[in-house]
């Protein structure tokens, strides 16, 4: 889990986690990175190379988000999550 | 608790279904959290929580846009929201004669400033209102229309859909006033089609959630901005207030065991549905309006037919003041009603019972026929000792 997308709310953040779960993305919610994610406490990481697929699927819900990283350091992270 | 009969849903709705108090004990017990401020599981369980709440309340007003769906403390607060962040100085509002104080207290005091005009459109003495008799008053700087969908006095049911057709086309916003009917019966205002308007509801009535809970669904034209601001756990890192929903409107702790609570009274709802709801509150009312009207001495108010009122209904009883009627149905009959004013003297005024009032019966999926055919021999009783 080398991705993050940085959002500005903690709601879009919940509804970006259902909709890409219920695309079947795995993504894992972290704390969000305080020098990446400076608006919001949360953040969701995921497999940076499926980029592309994941931006898609929040743009066609409407999900507002921040920004989307390639960002290793989330490796570590996600290693404490399921 | 002894066994009462409880009528008076309007005020409040009692009881809740059970689910509501395990839902509560849930939150406290396993979730705890302040949603949206920290990244611990408590805090990310608490958010998710709020976004299923958000869903639910969605899924009554059938509007799937979770973040311009906002919580607020009531329903007032949502209504005060409109109204002191959509209009200006000069500007003109509509509204009608049979409206709530949180909707007339707010706007008296803004026309009693010099801020705004204000038309008090005319409700028949049987609580309806003729569309076009808002179309009349509409003026170049009407900034608002705002009206109840059901009256807590009269209960008769508005035509809020002509209404909304109307304030589309002059692209006028309309705000809601659904105290008296989320949860009761469907609310058709898509908001998908009608952007302009505003549908504001408490989560303690017909929702069958907690007091201290209530909100909005905004339409999408709709920009309304904040009167309370403050730490939103967004933006952090400035003390500007975000300028995107739902954080913009939602400043501060929200009552997140309320909204616990209420997310477990929509499903509720939901699993049985909403039209069956409504159908069951019709019956009641319909019931009672039948029994009522046989009775010599009873006179009821609004226009008699269950399929134009909501599920309430106010009447009176003749050589008895609605006081004391209201203590002998409570102390004798162990039966819940409320009487007077109802926070609502227009209303009364409408319909001919200021400044004495009305009795009010309110009801719930919960009650039954039979309390409405105890409470109809209850009044004969009363009746012969008055």
């Amino acid at each position: 889990m080398d991705g993050v997308i940085t959002f500005y709310s903690s709601q879009q953040v919940i509804k970006a986690e259902k909709v890409l779960k219920k695309n079947g993305c795995k993504v894992i919610l972290i704390p969000g990175p305080r020098e990446i994610s400076p608006n919001c406490g949360v953040a969701l990481c995921f497999e940076f190379k499926k980029e592309k697929e994941i931006s898609k699927i929040l743009n066609n819900n409407k999900i507002t988000f921040e920004a989307i990283y390639h960002y290793p350091k989330a490796k570590k992270m996600s290693k404490w999550l399921d | 608790m002894e066994k009462v009969i409880y009528f008076d849903n309007s005020a409040t709705s009692w009881p809740k279904p059970e689910k509501v108090l395990e839902e509560i004990k849930y939150f406290l017990e396993e979730i705890g959290g302040s949603p949206g401020r920290s990244g611990h599981r408590m805090s990310v369980a608490a958010s998710r929580l709020i976004e299923e709440v958000r869903e639910a309340v969605g899924e009554v007003f059938n509007y799937s846009d979770t973040s311009r769906i906002i919580f607020t403390k009531n329903i007032t607060e949502a209504l005060n929201i409109c109204i002191f962040s959509l209009l200006r100085t000069g500007d003109h509002v509509v509204t009608s004669s049979t409206e709530h104080n949180s909707v007339m207290r707010p706007l008296r005091f803004l026309e009693s400033n010099g801020s705004i005009s204000l038309s008090v459109v005319n409700c028949n003495s049987d609580g309806t209102l003729y569309p076009e008799d808002v179309s009349k008053v509409i003026r170049k700087n009407t900034r608002m229309v705002m009206l109840t969908h059901a009256s807590n006095v009269v209960g008769t049911i508005l035509p809020i859909k002509e209404i909304a057709s109307i304030t589309m086309e002059n692209n006028i916003p309309f705000v809601i006033d659904c105290a008296q009917t989320a949860g009761a019966l469907p609310i058709n205002i898509d908001l998908g089609k009608y952007k302009n308007c505003v549908l504001t509801f408490t989560g303690h009535k017909g929702l069958m959630g907690l007091t201290g809970t209530g909100g909005m669904c905004i339409g999408g034209d709709i920009n309304l901005s904040p009167i309370i601001f403050g730490g939103t756990g967004s933006g952090s890192d400035g003390d500007i207030q975000p300028d995107f929903l739902p954080d913009k409107l939602e400043s501060g702790t929200m009552n997140i065991t309320g909204l616990a609570g209420l997310k477990a009274g929509v499903e509720f709802l939901l699993s049985k549905g909403i039209s069956q709801v409504r159908s069951h509150e019709r019956k009641l009312v319909d019931r009672f309006i039948k029994k009522a009207s046989q009775i010599k001495g009873v006179k009821i108010y609004g226009t008699k037919d269950a399929n134009r009122q909501a599920g309430l209904i106010s009447f009176n009883i003749k050589n008895l003041s609605p006081s004391e009627v209201g203590l002998i149905l409570d102390r004798k009959y162990s039966i819940m009603c409320r009487v007077g004013l109802h926070c609502n003297p227009n209303a009364h005024k409408t319909i001919g019972t200021f400044p004495e009032g009305t009795l009010r019966f309110s009801f719930s999926y919960f009650n039954t026929v039979e309390q409405i055919d105890y409470s109809i021999s209850a009044l004969e009783e009363i009746l012969k000792i008055g």
